[in-house]
């Protein structure tokens, strides 16, 4: 029952091992190297990775080669779990060995095998093959010698350290490709002792190296050659440019076959490490000169480039920090691009420029964009247009310079009287002083210019008189008001003490127009007599004479309301006698009341 | 013979009489010149030559609260564009010597509101953050007295005098008794301003004469030592644009004291009387 049960998943993983295979890609690679001696033995393989059918293996005409041994066959199988997962690979190669028999290119044909049923076939591969120049050295050091002399053995071209520059005729920022590169004869242990290339003027930026070893042609000798760092150098100064040797140490392992005791199992050989300090050899590159003629605008950059400009809004209040954007995307020296210049109307403060980059090193040099940000703020309201701003970079294609220029942009600044207190903050971060964006000095004093500053007054010597001055006017002031007081009050005493003569003199005229019965005559000059009595013995000013104010005089001075109200009567009848016609004896009458009331009220304000 | 004695003695006598008038006279219209050069350099944005001709403007005599204010602001403004252009702000001592004019321009007219402000925000550019909170009282009376000058407030305490005095003498000629009343009273409370005006003007004129306040100019490190030597102790190292108070001198050494108290010796060429 077990039994059957694991039959049966063998079966299923079986069938679907089949179906794995069957459904996967095929892939059939011929790999051989691409330069080779006329002296070589080379390997070269057809790997297929599939269970190839039987006997379909058809490999190709040898052409210009001799075929020493092959083909050999040989098989991989292996199944993996991963996480619960399988995966199986299956690899068939079939091997030969071969030697050239003639020099130049040669290209071997495409080998072809039938996998259920369908016929694949390899790209056909091209081969150099190439005589040595030293021929009896470049065989005898590759690292099998007889010499017992390890140090020997490894010959002075077996390694080689190079630096290989794209370009040793450049401008001055323009992008070098520098590759460093080893180059080998032999098997190498181990590279050690680093020593970083340094530069020395400039600027250098090391790229991601994922090179594959491969095989070289140099000075008439065929190398293993590696990529051990690539560089993109941009030089920052012009004239000749000296790049100082890279030096590393390498091991080389060298196995000899020692005469003296010869090991029955181990053959009697024995490894030796030989350790080489190998250097590039110097190199210079000539930096040449821009062309005589640059624009204003120039400032060293060199690649090729576009420009852009953003302005965030066309109209915008007084006061408030504003920021345009410039940004210059391309290939070439961005990294040292300066700020082109932005030149703004003279009521604009211009703050200091915030630079983003985005910039990627690659093979080609250096790529992306570079944001200059210029943050501003407007003093004044109006219409404003700002200059375009003027980007220069030398492009090493035409070997001219190219100009960039942005519209000119006009905006229009509002005030809306509340940009003084308007708190918006420039965005830009980074820089403590930007903060106070929106705080600064106030403007000079544009007045004329003022006389020289004024003594002080204070204790001075007319601060003093000044107060001399205040006082003695005082006193002047109060002596003659104080004089004029006492005449006025003496004028009064004597109006007041003449009060009842001059009334006695008017009564007394008025007595002769009585006599005379002139009617009108009498009570005109006895009413003057009365009026002018109280006038003057209460000095009071005639035009301010009514009965209500006699009264409230005769109040005031504790005169008996009787009295008032008799002198008051007295001065109605006249009144109303003056203009009717009325007999004698009211003359007389009246003429007597008015005596008696000026003389009791004469003896009651004494 | 004699007549043209005479003759010669009079043209000379003029000639000496008129010297100094004509002198004075170019020096006004070279001052004026200096002054229009340097507004117009300034709002060319060209801060040195601002800093020269208000500089000069200075030399020849017009040492105006407008003038120092002109030449602090040249000076901000020039420490400030180069240290745009070079990120190293204020480096040869410029914020020192703007604060400096801002506090002569306040010396001169302690009203001066533009001043004020824009020495508040010199002030923020130094590292000096120890400032010492005065006492309400004498807080109150400093803002009190600093908004005047020392002259109005004279010619305010002079009204105050005679408003006084014309009070005096209605209380003393009036018959009518509310109105010596109201006299009397008014008279005393502007005998009281007319003294407080008066104390205010002399307080101003004593603070505008002194000269004990000075300003850290230099830019290099600034070593305030504890005994006039330069091998003493080092206690503090003011930063370019502080105030201090100079409380006395020895050679080549100031002692000088803090806003908080604290005091030390300081060489005389480091720092600048207001």
């Amino acid at each position: 029952m077990k039994q059957a049960f694991l039959k049966r998943l063998y079966l299923t993983f079986a069938a679907m091992f089949c179906i794995a295979t069957a459904n996967a890609q095929v892939s059939f690679t011929a790999e051989a190297p691409t330069i080779v001696t006329l002296d070589d033995y080379f390997r070269i393989e057809f790997t297929v990775d599939a269970q190839p059918d039987n006997g379909s293996f058809r490999a190709p005409s040898f052409e210009g080669f001799d075929i020493v041994a092959g083909p050999s066959t040989s098989t991989g199988h292996s199944i993996q779990y991963i996480n619960g997962r399988q995966s199986s690979s299956f690899s068939c190669t079939y091997t030969y060995l071969l030697k050239p028999n003639s020099t130049g290119t040669h290209t071997i044909a495409p080998a072809s095998v039938a996998v259920d049923g369908k016929v694949y076939s390899t790209q056909p591969l091209l081969m150099e093959v190439v005589k040595e120049q030293n021929q009896s050295s470049g065989q005898s050091s590759a690292g099998n010698s007889n010499t017992n002399d390890p140090e020997n053995s490894v010959k002075e071209e077996d390694v080689l350290l190079l630096l290989k520059l794209s370009d040793t005729e450049v401008y001055k920022g323009e992008p070098i490709h520098a590759s460093l590169v080893l180059y080998t004869r032999t098997e190498i242990q181990d590279v050690s002792n680093w020593e970083m290339p340094s530069f020395e003027g400039f600027w250098s930026q090391e790229l991601t190296t994922n090179s594959y070893p491969s095989r070289e042609l140099y000075n008439g000798l065929v190398y293993d050659t590696h990529e051990l760092k690539e560089y993109i150098i941009s030089p920052q100064q012009s004239g000749k440019l000296q790049i100082d040797p890279v030096r590393l140490s390498i091991v080389v392992p060298v196995v000899i076959q020692n005469s003296r005791y010869i090991d029955p199992f181990m053959g009697g050989r024995e490894v030796y490490y030989v350790t080489r300090e190998i250097a590039t050899p110097a190199q210079t590159v000539n930096v040449k000169e821009f062309p005589a003629g640059a624009p204003k605008s120039f400032a060293g950059a060199v690649g090729e480039f576009s420009m852009q400009c953003s302005m965030p809004e066309q109209s915008f209040a007084i006061h408030t920090s504003q920021a345009i954007e410039l940004t210059i995307a391309g290939n070439g020296n961005l990294k040292f691009i300066t700020a082109p210049e932005l030149r703004l109307p003279e009521s604009f403060e211009l703050y200091e420029k915030k630079v983003t980059d985005n910039v990627k090193t690659s093979i080609n040099g250096t790529s992306g964009n570079i944001v200059f940000t210029y943050p501003f703020v407007p003093r004044a309201a109006g219409e404003f247009t700002i200059e375009p701003i003027e980007f220069t970079y030398f492009d090493t294609e035409s070997n001219s310079y190219k100009t960039l220029a942005t519209d000119p942009m006009n905006i229009s600044v509002v005030d809306d009287g509340s940009g003084s207190t308007h708190t918006q903050k420039a965005d830009v971060d980074g820089y403590g002083r930007m903060k106070q964006l929106n705080r600064d000095i106030r403007y000079i004093h544009t007045d004329k210019l003022a006389e020289a500053a004024p003594m002080t007054l204070v204790l001075s010597p007319g601060y003093w008189l000044t107060i001399v001055v205040l006082i003695a006017l005082f006193i002047v002031i109060y002596v003659i008001m104080r004089r004029r007081i006492r005449q006025n009050r003496n004028i009064v005493a004597r109006r007041m003490k003449r009060a009842d003569k001059i009334a006695v003199q008017r009564l007394r005229i008025a007595q002769s127009y009585m006599q005379q019965n002139n009617r009108h005559a009498f009570y005109e000059e006895l009413l003057r007599a009365v009026w002018g009595y109280i006038s003057d013995k209460f000095n009071i000013p005639v035009s301010n004479l009514t009965k209500e104010t006699i009264r409230e005089e005769f109040y005031r001075r504790n005169i008996s309301a009787t009295d008032a109200e008799e002198f008051c009567e007295v001065i109605s009848r006249a009144d109303e006698a003056q203009y009717t016609p009325s007999s004698d004896g009211d003359m007389n009458e009246i003429y007597t009341d008015a005596i008696d009331i000026i003389s009791r009220i004469e003896s009651a304000a004494k | 013979m004699r007549i043209s004695i005479i003759r010669k003695l009079t043209a000379v006598a003029l000639l000496l009489m008129s010297a100094p008038i004509a002198t004075a006279a170019d020096n006004r219209t070279e001052a004026d010149s200096s002054w229009e050069k340097g507004i117009k350099a300034y709002a060319d944005r060209e801060y040195d030559q601002a800093v020269e001709e208000f500089e000069a403007v200075v030399e020849r005599g017009f040492a105006t609260a407008d003038t120092y204010y002109n030449l602090a602001n040249a000076y901000f403004k020039l420490g400030q564009t180069q240290s745009s252009a070079s990120g190293t702000g204020f480096a040869n001592g410029e914020l020192g010597r703007a604060i400096l004019n801002y506090q002569r321009a306040l010396k001169m007219d302690p009203s001066m509101e533009d001043a004020a402000y824009n020495l508040d925000l010199a002030v923020d550019y130094t590292n000096d953050t120890e400032s010492v909170p005065e006492g309400v009282i004498s807080g109150v009376w400093t803002s009190v007295r600093d908004s005047f000058t020392s002259n109005t407030w004279t010619i305010v305490s002079l009204i105050a005098l005679t408003l006084t005095l014309a009070h005096v003498l209605i209380y003393l000629l009036s018959h009518r008794v509310t109105l010596r009343k109201v006299a009397f009273f008014a008279a005393i409370l502007l005998f009281i301003a007319f003294v407080l005006t008066t104390w205010l003007a002399i307080s101003q004129r004593s603070s505008q004469e002194s000269h004990d306040r000075a300003v850290v100019i230099c830019n290099s490190t600034t070593a305030v030592h504890a005994s006039p030597d330069s091998s003493s102790k080092i206690i503090r190292e003011p930063s370019q644009g502080v105030t201090l108070t100079i409380t006395r001198a020895l050679g080549e050494w100031y002692e000088v004291m803090f806003a908080d108290g604290e005091k030390g010796w300081i060489p005389s060429s480091y720092i600048e009387r207001i």
